[in-house]
């Protein structure tokens, strides 16, 4: 049990976290990676609270457990630089303006939701938030499909879903021994 | 309080399947605001799209926007609650304990299937969103009255207005000139006009 992330300088009061957190939360629009280089400016370069390997350590982390990218790389400098009241403070001062805003824009939208033109904007959103999603799919997919295993894996996932979303758990633990197994059957092949 | 119970559960769960971002979290949504009557497909779109303009994480955003329209302030805060405190609890103990179990072969092996099925969900909800959303092979009453709806033989194939926003936005992400919220914006500009 070796506790890989090094503490950095401690000369970081909370509430000086919790406003830089705040700052890096209010301006990272799109989440997740977007939110990566403005870590890396704010914490590592201005205020230099950890190392640059540590960031670099703290990002792969923050991709690989579930959760946004953005928000688990918060936590994770925040507990670097204070422990576990700093992983609260930062997640709290990460969050807090989007939780005001999308409040705000919830209230207003439910507020003029039946206006004529509020529902053709949203007719006009709609499609485009579709293809968010449609790229998000592209992106992981140009990142994570390397060959025809890969290729049938996400097929055999999207015709699962369309077939039984209700089973979406199942479906995902599925595609992780799918790899532990095509892993395992490779590592056998090349022994012979 | 049993329904802000139900709010922080759902969401709780969707928080440990949300691998790699927000979007990954729509189809999961998806089959539990449904499963549960909170909202319609087009609300849950709608929804998605508060969340990508506001800054911060999309699926923090989505789950405070849905709660928020399920049960009010309260809604919010429950699904506030679920969406993050179980991923916290799990980021305290990689930084406390395990924070080589990401470099164990098992686990790289596991994440060599995780991304691709990730991909194929993904993929689902935006054609699933589409179904749902009036835009391809749409039932009677899913159609949109003001769009140009192209049908052959009694049978809804797609809708040309909604498709070409679609087809547009993608292309113009993949140009990575614009980002996620000016393009909701001009969207949203062109809906007005078009709808």
């Amino acid at each position: 049990m070796e506790q890989v992330i090094r503490t950095g300088k401690k000369n970081a009061s909370l509430i000086e976290v919790f406003v830089v957190f705040f700052k890096l939360g209010s301006i990272s629009f799109g989440g997740g990676y977007a939110m990566v280089p403005l870590i890396e400016n704010e914490v590592v370069e201005k205020k230099k609270w950890i190392a640059q390997e540590t960031a670099v350590d703290i990002i792969a982390v923050a991709g690989s457990l579930p959760g946004a990218i953005g928000l688990n790389a918060a936590a994770l400098v925040g507990y670097s630089i204070a422990g576990i009241p700093g992983t609260l403070v930062a997640i709290l001062g990460n969050l807090s303006p989007c939780v005001l805003i999308v409040l705000s824009l919830s209230v207003i939208f439910q507020q003029f939701s039946t206006e004529p033109s509020v529902q053709a904007a949203f007719s006009g959103i709609r499609p485009a938030v579709i293809a968010l999603i449609a790229y998000a799919a592209y992106t992981t997919g140009k990142m994570s499909i390397h060959n025809n295993a890969c290729r049938a894996i996400a097929i055999l996932a999207f015709c699962a879903m369309m077939i039984a979303p209700m089973y979406i758990v199942l479906i995902i633990v599925s595609g992780a021994l799918t790899g532990i197994f095509l892993d395992k059957y490779k590592c056998y092949l090349s022994k012979r | 309080m049993e329904m802000l119970i139900k709010i922080f559960w759902v969401f709780a769960k969707l928080s440990l399947f949300s691998f790699g971002g927000g979007f990954v979290m729509v189809p999961a949504a998806i089959a539990e605001i449904e499963a549960n009557h909170w909202a319609t497909a087009a609300e849950l779109t709608n929804s998605v799209a508060i969340a990508t303009m506001a800054p911060g994480p999309v699926g923090v955003n989505l789950a405070v926007g849905l709660g928020y329209q399920v049960g009010g302030l309260p809604g919010a805060g429950a699904a506030f609650l679920g969406i993050t405190l179980p991923t916290t609890i799990l980021v305290v103990f990689v930084a406390l304990f395990f924070f080589k179990i990401y470099k164990h072969p098992l686990a790289s092996a596991a994440f060599y299937g995780l991304r691709p099925t990730i991909t194929g969900i993904i993929l689902y909800a935006a054609i699933s969103l589409a179904l749902k959303n009036g835009i391809l092979f749409a039932a009677n009453d899913r159609m949109l009255d003001s769009g140009i709806n192209v049908i052959f033989n009694g049978w809804h194939f797609f809708e040309v207005k909604s498709l070409v926003i679609t087809a547009a936005t993608f292309f113009l992400l993949t140009k990575n000139k614009l980002t996620p919220l000016v393009l909701i914006l001009i969207s949203g500009i062109i809906g007005i006009m078009v709808f």
